[in-house]
């Protein structure tokens, strides 16, 4: 089986948890009482917004990886992951507002999960620029490993300046809406959204890393190849 | 030690140099911070908020568009010049170029800000007097930390296309933490608050510093070699 | 006891456009990965 199939395979068996998330989550687990059913979009906001920090991190290490081993893979999954990183702090950016809205009142407000969420993206959609503005891609691969690093590095003082930040706005006191302590079945349906998510983190890159292996193959350029 | 402080020196002593004697880029950013801040003034309505609430906004965002002028312009005369590959073609270490560009930038932008802050406390009748010394050190705090990821990416970008856009859209995010914690603490100092309330946004600006300094220079070299 | 508030439609919602973003990333990486 190819890497492609692989992939595809796993991004089926992904969406079908998805499904089953979607199930559970809908129709199976109890509404919560202070925020009504909007509650529910958290079980997938949070699972993706996990994953987009998670994501970036991957970028960051296989940058650092490649600039030491040259191997153009790294760079291939580095690219992988930034792209189906961009698509899940899509699902955050959109999610996140809905959510708001009924909840807070507002449709965007600069909590720390949107605000780190929005930055990431911008170091994503930044990342991904760059890749697409260098031919060569030895030096392409260097760049991004460059920028991937420091974005992963970004990633804990966007956590510390946005909760500095955040400690001056007293937040909502009732709504909570990442409440630490949650009734078991809603745990549980949080858990398993959480690994849907994962499987589709793992199959979205997969087949993105044969796109680029595909590419690479046909171009005869592959980086890391001095 | 002695040797790489010597050599970055040379490279920035190079810049500066060709600055001064032509001037024009100095004295354009100049201008600029004073006109952004003309600008800032007819943006508001002193009737309806005080002045002294929006200062530190003002402050900073002429400050952050002073710093990516700084930066633009740093590469650009690189590029003109040819002047980088007669740099890499040098026995300088990739690390003393690197410090010896940061070193000319921060010059460059320090120059820009000692004739912006003047200004800025006389057109918007700031009362600095008191905390002057403390306002120069978040200044230079912030600024090390702009120009030191600005350095790396403006050598990043020379050779894509769009360079000035990119530059602009990787850089920017990066920017926001030490921006938040730059404007937090003149928003503190500014109000008369003790300093202790503003240790923590302090501690934030240092560790960025240190860490991004240190990325920074260390991976200067895979932007610039073959 | 307050009721519970009615803000289903925000849910749904929510829901579709999650669902609207996998599936379309998911068919245009099918697309791509078919004619290198």
């Amino acid at each position: 089986m190819s890497l492609t199939q692989k992939g595809r395979w796993i991004t089926v068996v992904a969406l079908v948890c998805l499904a089953a998330v979607y199930v559970r989550a809908l129709a199976f687990t109890p509404v919560e009482r202070l925020q009504g059913p909007a509650q529910k979009i958290f079980y997938l906001h949070v699972p993706a917004a996990l994953w987009t920090e998670a994501a970036m991190i991957l970028v960051g290490l296989a940058g650092i990886f490649y600039l030491f081993l040259k191997d153009p893979r790294l760079d291939r999954f580095a690219e992988a992951s930034a792209e189906v990183g961009t698509v899940f702090a899509t699902i955050v950016l959109t999610t996140g507002p809905i959510w708001g809205k009924p909840i807070w009142g507002t449709w965007w407000t600069w909590d720390a999960r949107l605000t780190s969420t929005l930055l990431l993206f911008f170091l994503y959609v930044g990342y991904l620029l760059v890749r697409g503005a260098v031919r060569d891609p030895g030096l392409r691969a260097r760049y991004a490993a460059v920028l991937g690093i420091c974005g992963m590095c970004l990633v804990p003082f966007i956590h510390l300046s946005v909760f500095l930040f955040r400690t001056l706005h007293p937040q909502p006191i009732i709504l909570k809406p990442s409440a630490p302590s949650l009734p078991s079945s809603m745990l549980a349906t949080w858990l398993f959204s959480l690994v849907a998510f994962t499987l589709l983190y793992v199959g979205f890159v997969t087949q993105r890393y044969a796109l680029s292996l595909a590419r690479d193959a046909q171009c005869g350029g592959s980086p890391g190849h001095a | 030690m002695g040797e790489l402080l010597a050599q970055a020196w040379t490279v920035a002593r190079k810049d500066l140099v060709l600055e001064f004697r032509t001037r024009t880029a100095l004295v354009s950013a100049v201008v600029f911070t004073a006109l952004v801040l003309t600008v800032f003034n007819f943006g508001r309505d002193p009737t309806a908020v005080p002045t002294i609430d929006l200062a530190p906004t003002i402050l900073w965002v002429t400050f952050t568009f002073a710093a990516m002028l700084a930066l633009n312009r740093a590469f650009q005369l690189e590029l003109e010049n040819q002047a980088l590959e007669g740099l890499l073609v040098s026995p300088l270490s990739r690390t003393s170029l690197y410090w010896g560009k940061l070193i000319a930038n921060l010059v460059f932008v320090g120059v820009v800000e000692a004739v912006g802050l003047p200004l800025f406390v006389l057109f918007f009748d700031v009362p600095v007097g008191r905390v002057l010394l403390p306002l120069i050190g978040v200044i230079v705090l912030a600024t090390l930390g702009f120009v030191a990821v600005g350095t790396l990416f403006s050598a990043l970008v020379i050779r894509t296309r769009f360079a000035e856009l990119l530059l602009v859209v990787i850089l920017l995010p990066f920017l926001v933490p030490p921006l938040i914690g730059a404007v937090q603490v003149t928003a503190r100092l500014l109000g008369g608050r003790p300093l202790s309330e503003s240790v923590g946004y302090l501690k934030l600006l240092a560790a960025y510093d240190i860490v991004f300094v240190s990325l920074a220079s260390f991976l200067f070299r895979f932007t610039v070699d073959e | 006891m307050p009721d519970v508030p009615q803000n289903a439609g925000y849910m749904v919602a929510a829901y579709i456009v999650t669902a609207v973003i996998l599936l379309g990333y998911a068919v245009s990486l099918y697309r791509r990965t078919d004619k290198p």
